[in-house]
């Protein structure tokens, strides 16, 4: 990989989406021409998770569920800084859900890209929030019996301002999918089917490709919630036969840190201390 | 030394905090020193609250045990405050609506005043009575109108001259009521005293150490440091209330890596969620401070009441070992002064920092004087400017174990903080190449390098030692935090008595210094005091020096310990009666 690498080899298993995820990554790095030592990747924890190390960005592995406020912690210190997160279904619409939804509403300027392969991977095997009914996996030997989530929907009902999903399959479209999602002012999501290989034996790639259409091919208007819902809800509408990919829905407006009073007078990092005339004042309020 | 204490009680609602406040600052701008603390309930309106201010001629310690001068704003006052009165105590009370038929005939001076009448007459606003009450007062501790008077002007200016007209005139009826006389001499060394509550003085001490990201979930008693920052946003320090204590401490992880000076803060329910979190600053050496603010748990426990039972807890808290620092701050003028020291010892040895305090701590008013604010300097450890050769080694192994960390946006250092354990570039030691020799190796190499920030810390910092004040007595008081205030009063009380009392009190809890720590315990028989059942100090004092105290004064039923109370039970097993 040229580019943003580090050096620091994928420890993906062979065939698996992630690596398309990380051409596209690379490749909307590239054409953003985006100085690396200003990119800051977080991710948390599973196969997908271990994506910053490949890069040779600034990058923070953190914990299992918890990337969004990391990332949102860094956002907030460093507005200047390109933030991307990166991780996998578990970790974003399972453990981290709460982070997530709360995240979407903030809309912080943070480009979130999630490598769904419907399954846990890194722990061999069992049942994920994507995970489609009836899928047998180690934990849900008999059929998985909970309904999945639907990050789209879930993420323009929460507030998401930029909300798409790609496919590992199609790596080009998908670094169009990020690229915009970076230059997006506000919080994007890039849902990304990226199969898993190894212990995901329902939805493969073939799977995918009988089933997925590109929404943009179809004149979607991502401007419009209603019509976007509606593409969002396709997937249950249709029990997964038509699923679409792209853009479902884009909202321009106000981000968190044009918004805050603190935040649109410049970034918090490189600030000075207060001076001492300063901490004097504050106590003079203690009479 | 003269000393009055004034408890203000009503029901949640009925305006006492802010009468509480008003008499404390009155008080302060006399130049005399104040201790106040609130006891209140977990609910917005009813119940039973109090507030009581001791004013006194000198650096006081403890709100009192005993009440001289009671303002009973309902029935429940009177009926739950009865057995807290002093000798000769006064009880201002409203003449038409309470009875004190008990109080009679006990030697207590009774003062029926028409509060309500009088409030509806100056103001038409019946919460003003606590005004014409705190005139009363003004009047029994002679301390006189003129301070109340510049206090109601600055307090309730914002809302009109007229407003501050009808506040003045209602103190004066209540100063003026006739049979109301000065019964107290308090003599003023004219100080220039400010009043505030530990969490105040910490974000004051945060906010002077540079600290300008402040993330919390709302949660009792740290609640208020959440409000402090917010309210001061306008000084360019950012506040994040977050939508659980984990998002919290996350956040605040991203801010410090991404260079800034950033906390957090919780009550101990808040702090076990932000446990994994704690780990993931240790392992990837982010440089934190987080504040534990305990109340009487465990789980949601009393709300609104102390305690200390939290201490192992926080030094323990988290799977696997990593360098951290635990203080706990003894006084309102200490939680300034550690509340901007965390931030340097945070970023010299890279590591979380939790900064130890409770409800009392948190909440209590103590009148100070000025802050010295240049004592604590701001030293914000080893950062790497300029790459030596190739990749960046952000975890550079290093004898003192701190290696020079780099901030994101600067071109050449670009490195990835990992959760995993890592070698020196911060790649994975953990996935395809644990197990292997040379990662083996790295691991021992890595975790004992993170380690070694212990020894480090010991050698370049004084204050891992607890201070010990000494005495001709044979036996000392031993406590930490917020305790020390009421043992110092204890002390006083004792001295007072003919018995002459040591106090070993910490203000660092980890890491201690062993030697010192034994020093500093031997030759004397020790009382451990401690708000907790376990006496959770003393294990720490045993497991690192092997001393076992001598006696221990536990309290846990969530009010706040009083010097009175240490100094009976001290007295007791000084005297050997148990």
């Amino acid at each position: 990989m040229a580019g943003y690498s580090s050096g620091v080899k994928a420890i993906f298993c062979p065939g698996c989406g992630d690596f398309g995820v990380q051409a596209a990554l690379n490749k909307a790095f590239m054409d953003l021409k985006i100085d690396k030592s200003n990119i800051v990747m977080v991710s948390g924890i599973g196969c997908s998770s271990s994506m910053p190390q490949v890069f040779g960005v600034y990058g923070i592995h953190s914990l299992h569920g918890r990337l969004l406020p990391v990332a949102s912690g860094v956002k907030l210190a460093n507005s200047k800084l390109t933030v991307v997160g990166v991780g996998g279904d578990g970790d974003g619409y399972g453990i981290g859900s709460g982070h997530f939804i709360h995240t979407a509403r903030r809309n912080l300027d943070i480009t979130y890209v999630v490598m769904n392969n419907e399954i846990y991977g890194l722990t061999t095997g069992q049942a994920s929030p994507t995970s489609l009914r009836g899928a047998k996996t180690k934990s849900t030997p008999f059929g998985d019996i909970e309904n999945p989530i639907n990050p789209i929907s879930l993420a323009i009902a929460a507030g998401a301002t930029y909300v798409a999903r790609g496919f590992s399959g199609d790596p080009m479209h998908m670094a169009e999918l990020i690229k915009n999602g970076i230059l997006h002012k506000g919080f994007a999501l890039i849902d990304v089917f990226s199969p898993c290989v190894t212990f995901n034996k329902l939805n493969t790639y073939e799977w995918f490709k009988s089933r997925i259409y590109r929404l943009d091919k179809e004149g979607h208007d991502p401007s419009d919630i209603g019509k976007a819902m509606q593409r969002a809800m396709e997937t249950e509408v249709t029990n997964w036969e038509k699923v679409p990919i792209g853009l479902f829905y884009k909202k321009e407006g106000e981000t968190y840190e044009d918004s805050d009073i603190v935040l649109k007078n410049g970034p918090l990092a490189g600030q000075p201390a207060p001076s001492k005339e300063n901490v004097m004042q504050i106590l003079e309020e203690n009479r | 030394m003269v000393s009055v204490s004034v408890r203000i009680a009503a029901a949640n609602g009925d305006g006492i905090e802010s009468s509480g406040t008003l008499l404390a600052k009155a008080a302060a701008r006399k130049g005399l020193h104040i201790f106040g603390y609130r006891g209140y309930q977990s609910v917005i309106r009813g119940g039973h609250v109090w507030f009581s201010v001791r004013i006194a001629d000198e650096k006081i310690y403890d709100h009192g045990e005993t009440i001289d001068i009671l303002v009973a704003l309902n029935q429940d006052a009177v009926d739950h405050q009865a057995s807290h009165l002093s000798k000769n105590a006064f009880v201002i009370y409203d003449s038409g609506k309470i009875k004190v038929d008990r109080l009679e005939g006990r030697g207590f001076r009774l003062l029926p005043i028409p509060l309500l009448d009088i409030a509806v007459e100056t103001s038409g606003d019946p919460i003003v009575r606590n005004v014409v009450a705190l005139g009363a007062v003004m009047k029994i501790t002679g301390i006189g109108t003129d301070t109340l008077h510049q206090i109601l002007k600055e307090t309730f200016g914002k809302k009109g001259d007229k407003i501050v007209e009808q506040n003045v005139k209602a103190a004066d009826r209540g100063y003026g009521y006739e049979g109301v006389e000065t019964a107290f001499s308090l003599k003023s060394d004219n100080k220039k005293l400010y009043v505030m509550d530990g969490n105040t003085a910490l974000s004051i001490g945060a906010y002077s150490a540079g600290c300008k990201f402040y993330a919390a979930y709302p949660m009792t008693p740290a609640s208020s440091i959440l409000h402090w920052f917010a309210a001061h946003e306008d000084k360019g320090v950012f506040v994040k209330q977050t939508e659980d204590e984990i998002a919290a401490i996350n956040m605040t992880i991203g801010a410090a890596s991404a260079g800034v000076r950033a906390m957090c803060g919780t009550s101990g329910g808040g702090f076990s969620l932000m446990v994994e979190g704690l780990g993931l600053a240790g392992m990837i050496e982010a440089p934190i401070v987080v504040v534990e603010s305990q109340r009487t748990g465990p789980s949601t426990g009393l709300p609104t009441k102390t305690e200390q039972g939290d201490l192992l807890f926080v030094m323990n808290a988290s799977q696997g070992e990593f360098p951290r620092i635990v203080a706990a701050p003894r006084d309102v003028e200490e939680c300034f002064y550690v509340g901007k020291q965390a931030f340097n010892l945070a970023e010299k040895y890279q590591c979380p920092v939790v900064i130890m305090s409770d409800l009392f701590l948190s909440e209590h008013i103590e009148s100070v004087e000025s802050f010295d604010i240049d004592r604590v300097g701001i030293d914000r450890g080893k950062i790497a400017t300029a790459v030596q050769d190739g990749r960046f080694k952000r975890y550079l192994l290093t004898e003192d174990g701190i290696s020079p960390r780099s901030i994101p946006g600067t071109a050449g250092l670009e490195f990835t903080a990992a959760s995993d354990e890592h070698n020196e570039y911060g790649d994975l030691v953990s996935d395809v190449l644990s197990g292997i020799d040379e990662h083996v190796e790295m691991r021992n190499k890595m975790h004992s390098k993170r380690m070694r920030k212990l020894e480090t810390m010991l050698k370049n910092e004084s204050c891992f030692v607890p201070s010990v004040e000494s005495s001709s007595g044979s036996h000392s008081l031993v406590c930490f935090g917020s305790t020390t205030e009421a043992s110092r009063e204890a002390v006083k009380i004792l001295k007072s008595k003919g018995i002459d009392v040591g106090l070993i009190s910490f203000n660092y809890l980890l890491p201690l210094d062993r030697k010192a720590t034994t020093d500093a315990l031997k030759g004397k028989k020790l009382i451990d005091v401690e708000v907790n059942y376990t006496s959770q100090l003393a294990q720490i004092i045993k497991l690192c020096t092997g001393i076992d105290v001598d006696y221990k004064i536990n309290k846990y039923d969530g009010e706040a310990i009083t010097g009175e109370e240490i100094a009976r039970k001290a007295e007791q097993i000084i005297k050997g009666v148990v």
